[in-house]
Protein backbone atom coordinates (compact mmCIF):
# COMPACT_ATOMS: atom_id res chain seq x y z
CA UNK A 1 0.00 0.00 0.00
CA UNK A 2 2.21 2.41 1.01
CA UNK A 3 4.79 1.82 -2.28
CA UNK A 4 1.42 1.73 -4.11
CA UNK A 5 0.79 5.68 -2.87
CA UNK A 6 4.57 6.42 -3.34
CA UNK A 7 4.40 5.50 -6.88
CA UNK A 8 1.49 7.25 -7.13
CA UNK A 9 2.91 9.90 -6.35
CA UNK A 10 5.72 9.83 -8.29
CA UNK A 11 3.67 9.36 -11.27
CA UNK A 12 1.41 12.11 -10.60
CA UNK A 13 4.60 14.33 -10.57
CA UNK A 14 4.68 15.66 -6.81
CA UNK A 15 7.41 13.37 -5.65
CA UNK A 16 10.64 14.17 -7.44
CA UNK A 17 9.92 18.51 -7.00
CA UNK A 18 9.23 18.09 -3.64
CA UNK A 19 12.65 15.95 -2.87
CA UNK A 20 13.97 18.56 -5.50
CA UNK A 21 12.54 21.29 -3.27
CA UNK A 22 13.44 20.19 0.43
CA UNK A 23 17.03 19.09 -1.05
CA UNK A 24 18.15 22.54 -2.74
CA UNK A 25 16.63 24.46 0.28
CA UNK A 26 18.75 22.21 2.33
CA UNK A 27 21.95 22.87 0.29
CA UNK A 28 21.42 26.59 0.77
CA UNK A 29 20.29 26.79 3.91
CA UNK A 30 22.77 24.13 5.49
CA UNK A 31 25.47 25.77 3.15
CA UNK A 32 24.62 29.13 5.42
CA UNK A 33 24.96 27.25 8.17
CA UNK A 34 27.96 25.99 7.55
CA UNK A 35 29.65 29.30 6.98
CA UNK A 36 28.44 30.61 10.00
CA UNK A 37 29.41 28.10 12.35
CA UNK A 38 33.11 28.28 11.02
CA UNK A 39 33.10 31.86 11.78
CA UNK A 40 31.75 31.26 14.73
CA UNK A 41 33.86 28.35 15.87
CA UNK A 42 36.92 29.91 14.94
CA UNK A 43 36.46 33.02 16.39
CA UNK A 44 35.26 30.47 19.40
CA UNK A 45 38.52 28.45 19.13
CA UNK A 46 40.58 31.43 19.11
CA UNK A 47 39.21 33.54 21.62
CA UNK A 48 38.98 32.15 24.94
CA UNK A 49 36.78 35.22 25.69
CA UNK A 50 34.05 34.63 22.94
CA UNK A 51 34.33 30.62 23.84
CA UNK A 52 33.17 31.27 27.27
CA UNK A 53 30.74 33.82 26.51
CA UNK A 54 28.90 31.51 23.53
CA UNK A 55 29.67 28.16 24.45
CA UNK A 56 26.76 27.57 26.77
CA UNK A 57 24.73 29.58 25.02
CA UNK A 58 25.22 27.39 21.63
CA UNK A 59 25.04 24.32 23.94
CA UNK A 60 21.58 25.80 25.12
CA UNK A 61 21.03 26.21 21.76
CA UNK A 62 21.40 22.54 20.83
CA UNK A 63 18.93 21.10 23.77
CA UNK A 64 16.35 22.89 21.88
CA UNK A 65 13.73 20.58 19.27
CA UNK A 66 14.72 21.91 16.03
CA UNK A 67 10.85 21.98 15.60
CA UNK A 68 10.68 24.92 18.37
CA UNK A 69 12.26 26.87 15.90
CA UNK A 70 9.10 26.89 13.57
CA UNK A 71 7.14 29.63 15.47
CA UNK A 72 9.53 32.13 15.97
CA UNK A 73 10.68 31.80 12.22
CA UNK A 74 6.70 32.03 11.31
CA UNK A 75 6.47 35.44 13.32
CA UNK A 76 9.89 36.78 11.64
CA UNK A 77 9.44 35.62 8.42
CA UNK A 78 5.85 35.22 7.77
CA UNK A 79 4.41 32.51 5.91
CA UNK A 80 4.90 34.44 2.63
CA UNK A 81 5.76 32.42 -0.41
CA UNK A 82 9.94 32.49 0.07
CA UNK A 83 12.26 29.91 2.02
CA UNK A 84 13.58 32.39 4.59
CA UNK A 85 11.96 31.40 7.29
CA UNK A 86 12.82 27.49 6.19
CA UNK A 87 16.22 28.75 5.81
CA UNK A 88 16.28 30.32 9.31
CA UNK A 89 15.24 26.87 10.62
CA UNK A 90 17.81 25.31 8.99
CA UNK A 91 20.82 28.01 9.86
CA UNK A 92 18.87 28.01 13.67
CA UNK A 93 19.56 23.83 13.80
CA UNK A 94 22.70 22.92 12.88
CA UNK A 95 25.07 26.33 13.17
CA UNK A 96 25.63 25.49 16.62
CA UNK A 97 27.33 21.83 16.48
CA UNK A 98 29.36 23.07 13.44
CA UNK A 99 30.60 25.76 15.84
CA UNK A 100 30.69 24.02 18.87
CA UNK A 101 32.73 20.98 16.97
CA UNK A 102 35.18 23.88 15.35
CA UNK A 103 35.88 25.50 18.28
CA UNK A 104 36.46 21.64 20.46
CA UNK A 105 38.63 21.19 17.34
CA UNK A 106 41.07 24.17 17.47
CA UNK A 107 41.22 23.68 21.06
CA UNK A 108 42.24 20.13 21.15
CA UNK A 109 44.97 20.81 18.33
CA UNK A 110 48.30 19.32 20.43
CA UNK A 111 50.45 22.21 20.73
CA UNK A 112 53.59 20.85 19.43
CA UNK A 113 51.81 20.85 16.16
CA UNK A 114 51.76 24.61 16.23
CA UNK A 115 55.49 25.24 17.83
CA UNK A 116 56.96 23.10 14.91
CA UNK A 117 54.93 25.24 12.61
CA UNK A 118 56.26 28.10 14.78
CA UNK A 119 59.45 27.38 14.29
CA UNK A 120 59.03 25.93 10.13
CA UNK A 121 58.51 29.97 9.86
CA UNK A 122 54.43 30.05 9.77
CA UNK A 123 53.09 33.36 9.29
CA UNK A 124 50.13 34.49 11.10
CA UNK A 125 47.67 33.85 7.92
CA UNK A 126 49.12 30.65 7.05
CA UNK A 127 48.91 29.47 10.87
CA UNK A 128 45.28 29.27 10.29
CA UNK A 129 44.73 27.72 7.00
CA UNK A 130 47.68 25.51 6.53
CA UNK A 131 47.66 24.13 10.34
CA UNK A 132 45.11 25.48 12.43
CA UNK A 133 42.41 24.51 10.07
CA UNK A 134 43.79 20.95 8.85
CA UNK A 135 44.16 19.86 12.66
CA UNK A 136 40.74 21.01 13.47
CA UNK A 137 39.51 19.46 10.46
CA UNK A 138 38.13 15.97 12.16
CA UNK A 139 36.28 17.61 14.89
CA UNK A 140 34.98 19.37 11.88
CA UNK A 141 33.51 17.23 9.60
CA UNK A 142 32.11 15.27 12.74
CA UNK A 143 29.99 18.60 13.62
CA UNK A 144 29.14 18.82 9.94
CA UNK A 145 27.84 15.49 9.81
CA UNK A 146 25.68 16.14 13.13
CA UNK A 147 24.41 19.56 11.73
CA UNK A 148 23.43 17.93 8.63
CA UNK A 149 21.12 15.20 10.45
CA UNK A 150 19.72 18.41 12.66
CA UNK A 151 19.30 20.44 9.91
CA UNK A 152 17.31 17.73 8.35
CA UNK A 153 14.80 17.92 10.73
CA UNK A 154 14.62 21.55 10.43
CA UNK A 155 14.16 21.74 6.95
CA UNK A 156 11.22 18.87 7.37
CA UNK A 157 9.53 20.35 10.25
CA UNK A 158 9.38 23.96 8.91
CA UNK A 159 8.30 22.48 5.50
CA UNK A 160 5.62 20.83 7.88
CA UNK A 161 3.78 24.17 8.64
CA UNK A 162 4.84 26.76 5.68
CA UNK A 163 5.75 24.81 2.73
CA UNK A 164 3.98 24.64 -0.34
CA UNK A 165 6.44 22.03 -1.90
CA UNK A 166 8.86 19.63 -0.47
CA UNK A 167 9.15 16.63 1.70
CA UNK A 168 7.84 17.78 4.98
CA UNK A 169 4.65 19.14 2.42
CA UNK A 170 3.50 15.95 1.39
CA UNK A 171 3.48 14.63 4.69
CA UNK A 172 1.34 17.90 5.89
CA UNK A 173 -0.67 16.75 2.82
CA UNK A 174 -0.98 12.95 3.48
CA UNK A 175 -2.11 13.76 6.75
CA UNK A 176 -5.06 17.00 5.20
CA UNK A 177 -5.97 13.82 3.32
CA UNK A 178 -6.15 11.19 5.93
CA UNK A 179 -4.00 9.41 3.96
CA UNK A 180 -1.56 7.01 6.34
CA UNK A 181 0.36 5.45 3.15
CA UNK A 182 1.24 8.87 2.24
CA UNK A 183 2.38 9.55 5.52
CA UNK A 184 4.43 6.62 6.25
CA UNK A 185 6.10 6.67 2.46
CA UNK A 186 7.57 10.09 3.02
CA UNK A 187 8.42 9.15 6.21
CA UNK A 188 10.74 6.47 5.05
CA UNK A 189 11.80 8.46 2.34
CA UNK A 190 12.79 10.88 4.66
CA UNK A 191 14.75 8.48 7.00
CA UNK A 192 16.39 7.04 3.35
CA UNK A 193 17.50 10.17 2.45
CA UNK A 194 18.77 11.53 5.45
CA UNK A 195 20.87 8.19 5.90
CA UNK A 196 21.98 8.41 2.37
CA UNK A 197 23.46 11.65 2.48
CA UNK A 198 25.11 10.89 6.26
CA UNK A 199 26.41 7.71 4.70
CA UNK A 200 27.59 8.38 1.55
CA UNK A 201 28.94 12.12 1.30
CA UNK A 202 29.49 12.84 4.78
CA UNK A 203 30.47 9.63 6.29
CA UNK A 204 32.80 9.52 3.28
CA UNK A 205 34.63 12.52 3.51
CA UNK A 206 34.97 11.05 7.32
CA UNK A 207 36.33 8.22 6.67
CA UNK A 208 38.66 9.57 3.67
CA UNK A 209 39.92 11.98 6.48
CA UNK A 210 40.64 9.29 9.24
CA UNK A 211 42.86 7.14 7.20
CA UNK A 212 44.80 10.09 5.98
CA UNK A 213 45.40 10.71 9.72
CA UNK A 214 45.87 7.01 10.36
CA UNK A 215 42.85 7.16 13.17
CA UNK A 216 41.31 4.34 11.65
CA UNK A 217 42.44 1.27 9.34
CA UNK A 218 42.09 1.26 5.51
CA UNK A 219 40.31 -1.56 3.95
CA UNK B 1 79.90 19.60 0.77
CA UNK B 2 79.48 17.49 -2.08
CA UNK B 3 76.26 17.83 -5.04
CA UNK B 4 75.45 15.50 -7.34
CA UNK B 5 75.51 17.14 -10.57
CA UNK B 6 71.95 15.65 -11.35
CA UNK B 7 70.22 17.98 -8.91
CA UNK B 8 72.36 20.82 -10.16
CA UNK B 9 69.26 21.77 -12.43
CA UNK B 10 68.46 25.38 -10.77
CA UNK B 11 70.25 27.75 -9.27
CA UNK B 12 67.95 28.77 -6.36
CA UNK B 13 68.07 25.21 -5.66
CA UNK B 14 71.71 25.09 -5.47
CA UNK B 15 71.83 28.41 -3.34
CA UNK B 16 69.60 26.46 -0.83
CA UNK B 17 71.67 23.26 -0.77
CA UNK B 18 74.59 25.13 -0.37
CA UNK B 19 76.46 25.20 3.17
CA UNK B 20 75.22 28.10 4.97
CA UNK B 21 77.68 29.43 7.72
CA UNK B 22 76.58 28.47 11.41
CA UNK B 23 75.53 30.34 13.51
CA UNK B 24 77.04 31.02 17.26
CA UNK B 25 74.96 31.00 20.26
CA UNK B 26 75.74 32.45 23.48
CA UNK B 27 74.47 32.51 26.59
CA UNK B 28 75.24 35.37 29.42
CA UNK B 29 74.24 34.52 32.88
CA UNK B 30 70.53 33.12 31.72
CA UNK B 31 68.05 32.03 34.23
CA UNK B 32 64.64 30.57 33.59
CA UNK B 33 62.01 30.64 36.80
CA UNK B 34 58.49 29.04 36.36
CA UNK B 35 55.73 30.14 38.43
CA UNK B 36 53.65 26.95 39.38
CA UNK B 37 50.50 26.23 41.58
CA UNK B 38 53.35 25.16 44.67
CA UNK B 39 55.27 28.37 43.51
CA UNK B 40 58.12 29.58 41.49
CA UNK B 41 60.35 27.07 40.43
CA UNK B 42 63.84 27.94 39.74
CA UNK B 43 64.60 25.97 36.54
CA UNK B 44 67.54 27.20 35.34
CA UNK B 45 70.10 28.74 37.58
CA UNK B 46 72.10 31.66 35.91
CA UNK B 47 74.17 29.81 33.10
CA UNK B 48 76.68 31.16 30.43
CA UNK B 49 77.73 29.39 27.69
CA UNK B 50 79.04 29.99 24.10
CA UNK B 51 78.25 27.67 21.41
CA UNK B 52 80.96 27.97 19.04
CA UNK B 53 79.89 27.76 14.77
CA UNK B 54 79.51 24.53 13.74
CA UNK B 55 79.78 22.85 17.16
CA UNK B 56 77.82 19.87 18.15
CA UNK B 57 77.00 20.18 21.71
CA UNK B 58 75.15 17.45 23.64
CA UNK B 59 73.72 19.04 26.93
CA UNK B 60 73.13 15.68 29.55
CA UNK B 61 71.52 15.88 32.68
CA UNK B 62 68.87 14.27 34.97
CA UNK B 63 65.45 14.61 34.39
CA UNK B 64 63.90 18.09 34.97
CA UNK B 65 67.20 19.93 35.33
CA UNK B 66 66.57 22.45 32.98
CA UNK B 67 68.48 21.27 29.71
CA UNK B 68 65.16 21.21 27.66
CA UNK B 69 64.25 24.55 29.38
CA UNK B 70 67.68 26.12 27.93
CA UNK B 71 66.60 24.59 24.40
CA UNK B 72 63.31 25.89 24.75
CA UNK B 73 65.21 29.52 25.55
CA UNK B 74 67.48 29.66 22.65
CA UNK B 75 64.44 28.35 20.48
CA UNK B 76 62.51 31.56 21.56
CA UNK B 77 59.57 29.17 22.75
CA UNK B 78 60.25 31.14 26.30
CA UNK B 79 61.74 34.10 27.26
CA UNK B 80 64.42 33.94 29.59
CA UNK B 81 63.87 34.99 33.44
CA UNK B 82 66.87 36.92 33.27
CA UNK B 83 69.96 37.26 31.53
CA UNK B 84 70.30 36.98 27.47
CA UNK B 85 70.17 34.57 25.24
CA UNK B 86 72.06 35.58 22.05
CA UNK B 87 72.12 34.01 18.58
CA UNK B 88 75.27 35.42 16.19
CA UNK B 89 75.54 38.59 18.92
CA UNK B 90 71.64 39.33 18.32
CA UNK B 91 69.14 39.27 21.20
CA UNK B 92 66.57 35.64 20.68
CA UNK B 93 63.40 37.50 20.72
CA UNK B 94 61.03 34.74 19.21
CA UNK B 95 60.95 31.50 17.50
CA UNK B 96 63.20 32.08 14.06
CA UNK B 97 63.60 30.16 10.82
CA UNK B 98 67.40 30.55 11.49
CA UNK B 99 66.67 27.86 14.15
CA UNK B 100 65.38 24.57 13.77
CA UNK B 101 63.71 22.11 16.62
CA UNK B 102 63.39 18.74 16.55
CA UNK B 103 61.43 17.30 19.11
CA UNK B 104 60.88 14.36 21.30
CA UNK B 105 57.94 13.62 19.51
CA UNK B 106 58.24 13.54 15.73
CA UNK B 107 55.76 16.88 15.24
CA UNK B 108 54.97 15.64 11.58
CA UNK B 109 51.64 16.65 10.62
CA UNK B 110 48.94 13.85 10.09
CA UNK B 111 47.29 15.92 7.07
CA UNK B 112 49.62 15.99 4.93
CA UNK B 113 52.25 13.05 3.31
CA UNK B 114 56.24 12.84 3.41
CA UNK B 115 57.10 15.08 1.05
CA UNK B 116 54.78 18.01 1.86
CA UNK B 117 55.47 17.67 5.67
CA UNK B 118 59.41 18.72 4.29
CA UNK B 119 57.62 21.25 1.95
CA UNK B 120 56.01 22.92 4.57
CA UNK B 121 59.28 24.62 5.65
CA UNK B 122 60.10 25.87 2.43
CA UNK B 123 56.87 27.69 2.12
CA UNK B 124 58.39 30.61 3.06
CA UNK B 125 61.22 30.96 0.28
CA UNK B 126 58.80 32.83 -1.73
CA UNK B 127 61.30 32.62 -4.58
CA UNK B 128 61.07 29.09 -4.80
CA UNK B 129 58.71 27.46 -7.71
CA UNK B 130 56.65 24.62 -6.60
CA UNK B 131 58.80 22.21 -8.56
CA UNK B 132 62.09 23.40 -6.86
CA UNK B 133 60.19 23.15 -3.68
CA UNK B 134 59.61 19.13 -4.51
CA UNK B 135 63.40 19.08 -5.95
CA UNK B 136 65.18 20.55 -2.57
CA UNK B 137 62.12 18.41 -0.22
CA UNK B 138 63.29 15.16 -2.64
CA UNK B 139 67.14 16.29 -1.54
CA UNK B 140 66.62 15.94 1.92
CA UNK B 141 64.48 13.10 2.09
CA UNK B 142 67.36 11.50 -0.33
CA UNK B 143 69.88 12.36 2.96
CA UNK B 144 67.13 10.46 5.35
CA UNK B 145 67.13 7.66 2.45
CA UNK B 146 63.30 8.11 2.70
CA UNK B 147 62.83 9.21 -1.34
CA UNK B 148 60.75 5.74 -1.68
CA UNK B 149 58.37 7.28 0.83
CA UNK B 150 57.82 10.43 -0.13
CA UNK B 151 53.87 10.09 -0.97
CA UNK B 152 53.59 7.91 2.07
CA UNK B 153 51.31 9.46 4.97
CA UNK B 154 52.49 9.73 8.34
CA UNK B 155 51.10 6.84 10.49
CA UNK B 156 52.31 4.79 8.03
CA UNK B 157 55.95 4.66 9.04
CA UNK B 158 57.96 3.31 11.73
CA UNK B 159 58.76 5.60 14.73
CA UNK B 160 62.25 6.15 13.16
CA UNK B 161 61.58 6.83 9.95
CA UNK B 162 59.45 9.33 11.21
CA UNK B 163 62.07 10.65 13.14
CA UNK B 164 63.97 10.74 10.15
CA UNK B 165 61.25 12.95 8.56
CA UNK B 166 61.18 15.02 11.11
CA UNK B 167 65.37 15.44 10.79
CA UNK B 168 65.02 16.09 6.57
CA UNK B 169 61.80 18.45 7.91
CA UNK B 170 64.53 20.74 9.75
CA UNK B 171 67.38 20.27 7.16
CA UNK B 172 65.37 21.81 4.40
CA UNK B 173 65.12 25.49 4.63
CA UNK B 174 68.74 24.92 6.07
CA UNK B 175 69.09 26.66 9.25
CA UNK B 176 72.18 27.79 10.63
CA UNK B 177 71.02 26.16 14.20
CA UNK B 178 69.58 22.75 15.08
CA UNK B 179 68.25 22.15 18.25
CA UNK B 180 67.50 18.79 18.71
CA UNK B 181 64.91 17.57 22.11
CA UNK B 182 65.75 14.07 22.72
CA UNK B 183 64.76 13.36 19.42
CA UNK B 184 65.61 9.69 19.42
CA UNK B 185 64.08 9.21 23.26
CA UNK B 186 61.40 7.26 22.11
CA UNK B 187 62.98 4.75 19.44
CA UNK B 188 64.17 1.60 20.24
CA UNK B 189 67.73 0.63 20.80
CA UNK B 190 68.62 -0.64 17.73
CA UNK B 191 67.03 1.88 15.47
CA UNK B 192 68.70 4.84 17.91
CA UNK B 193 71.90 2.88 16.61
CA UNK B 194 71.20 3.42 13.08
CA UNK B 195 70.60 6.70 13.01
CA UNK B 196 73.47 7.79 15.06
CA UNK B 197 75.40 7.02 12.07
CA UNK B 198 73.05 8.85 9.55
CA UNK B 199 73.28 11.93 11.85
CA UNK B 200 77.15 12.27 11.85
CA UNK B 201 77.16 11.78 7.97
CA UNK B 202 74.49 14.60 8.20
CA UNK B 203 76.20 16.90 10.34
CA UNK B 204 79.67 16.22 8.49
CA UNK B 205 77.96 17.31 5.35
CA UNK B 206 75.60 19.91 6.43
CA UNK B 207 77.89 22.11 8.69
CA UNK B 208 75.64 23.27 10.97
CA UNK B 209 75.43 24.40 14.97
CA UNK B 210 73.70 21.62 16.95
CA UNK B 211 72.36 21.56 19.95
CA UNK B 212 71.39 18.27 21.14
CA UNK B 213 69.22 17.16 24.60
CA UNK B 214 69.62 13.80 25.80
CA UNK B 215 69.90 11.52 29.15
CA UNK B 216 71.18 9.03 26.99
CA UNK B 217 74.92 8.99 27.69
CA UNK B 218 76.06 6.66 25.32
CA UNK B 219 74.21 9.15 23.15
CA UNK B 220 76.11 12.25 24.36
CA UNK B 221 79.86 10.77 23.69
CA UNK B 222 78.77 9.07 20.57
CA UNK B 223 77.59 12.49 18.85
CA UNK B 224 79.13 15.06 20.71
CA UNK B 225 82.05 17.43 20.29
CA UNK B 226 81.54 18.92 23.69
CA UNK B 227 79.44 17.68 26.27
CA UNK B 228 77.66 19.40 29.51
CA UNK B 229 76.62 17.36 32.24
CA UNK B 230 73.87 19.36 34.14
CA UNK B 231 73.15 18.92 38.22
CA UNK B 232 69.93 18.71 39.82
CA UNK B 233 67.11 21.58 39.69
CA UNK B 234 67.94 23.87 39.85
CA UNK B 235 70.08 23.52 36.46
CA UNK B 236 73.10 24.59 36.19
CA UNK B 237 76.29 23.26 33.98
CA UNK B 238 78.33 21.21 36.03
CA UNK B 239 81.19 19.90 34.14
CA UNK B 240 82.22 20.55 30.43
CA UNK B 241 83.58 17.61 28.56
CA UNK B 242 85.61 17.47 25.47
CA UNK B 243 85.72 14.62 22.97
CA UNK B 244 88.35 14.55 21.64
CA UNK B 245 87.33 11.62 19.08
CA UNK B 246 87.22 11.60 15.52
CA UNK B 247 84.48 11.15 13.06
CA UNK B 248 82.56 8.66 12.19
CA UNK B 249 82.18 7.13 15.56
CA UNK B 250 80.94 3.64 15.98
CA UNK B 251 78.34 3.57 18.71
CA UNK B 252 80.65 0.64 20.29
CA UNK B 253 83.89 2.20 19.74
CA UNK B 254 85.78 1.59 23.31
CA UNK B 255 86.61 4.99 23.13
CA UNK B 256 83.36 5.65 23.15
CA UNK B 257 82.43 3.90 25.88
CA UNK B 258 84.95 5.14 27.65
CA UNK B 259 83.66 9.16 27.30
CA UNK B 260 80.29 7.44 27.98
CA UNK B 261 81.62 6.26 31.86
CA UNK B 262 83.51 9.39 32.24
CA UNK B 263 79.77 11.66 31.56
CA UNK B 264 77.75 9.02 33.59
CA UNK B 265 80.51 9.17 36.43
CA UNK B 266 79.54 12.67 36.79
CA UNK B 267 75.80 12.37 36.39
CA UNK B 268 75.81 9.37 38.91
CA UNK B 269 77.48 11.46 41.60
CA UNK B 270 75.21 13.80 40.96
CA UNK B 271 71.95 11.84 41.98
CA UNK B 272 73.74 10.25 44.33
CA UNK B 273 74.58 13.44 46.81
CA UNK B 274 71.83 14.50 47.51
CA UNK B 275 67.82 14.13 47.35
CA UNK B 276 66.51 13.26 44.52
CA UNK B 277 63.35 15.00 43.13
CA UNK B 278 61.99 12.32 40.43
CA UNK B 279 58.37 13.63 39.67
CA UNK B 280 56.84 16.50 42.10
CA UNK B 281 54.93 13.65 44.14
CA UNK B 282 57.90 11.37 44.60
CA UNK B 283 60.46 12.17 46.66
CA UNK B 284 63.73 9.72 46.71
CA UNK B 285 66.04 9.76 49.71
CA UNK B 286 69.60 9.80 49.83
CA UNK B 287 70.94 5.98 49.07
CA UNK B 288 67.62 5.12 47.86
CA UNK B 289 68.95 5.90 44.36
CA UNK B 290 69.13 3.78 41.35
CA UNK B 291 72.27 1.12 42.39
CA UNK B 292 73.03 1.67 38.24
CA UNK B 293 76.12 -0.99 37.08
CA UNK B 294 78.55 0.58 35.08
CA UNK B 295 78.20 -1.75 32.01
CA UNK B 296 74.67 -0.75 31.95
CA UNK B 297 75.68 2.83 30.06
CA UNK B 298 73.73 2.92 27.12
CA UNK B 299 70.30 3.52 29.40
CA UNK B 300 71.80 6.29 30.97
CA UNK B 301 69.85 7.60 33.88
Amino acid sequence: MVAERLWELWSDGYFLPSLKATLTRMSIGFGMSVVIGLIFGLAMGTSSTINQSLKSLFLGLQTLPTVAWVPISILIFGVKDNDNGIYFVIVMSSMASVAISTADGIANIPPLYLRAAQTLGTSRWAMGWRVIFPAALPSIVTGIKLGWTLGWHGAVSAELIKGTAGIGFLLHMGRELNDMSQVVGIMIITIMMGLLLDRFLFGTIERRIRQRWGLERSH
Amino acid sequence: MEIDPKKQSSSEVLSLELPVKPAKVSLLGTTKAFATRKGIIDALQPTTLEVREGEFLVLVGPSGCGKSTLLNLIAGFDAPTSGQVLVDGKTVTGPGYDRMVMFQEHALFPWLNVIDNVIFGLKRKRKLTRADRREVARYYLDLVHLTKFENAYIHELSGGMKQRVALARALAPNPRILLMDEPFGALDALTRERLYGQVQEIFARTQKTVIFVTHNVREAACLGDRVMVFTQRPGRIKREITLNLSRPRAFNDPAVSEYAAQILIELKSELEGEEVLYDEENQLHRNAVLPLPDHFLADGI
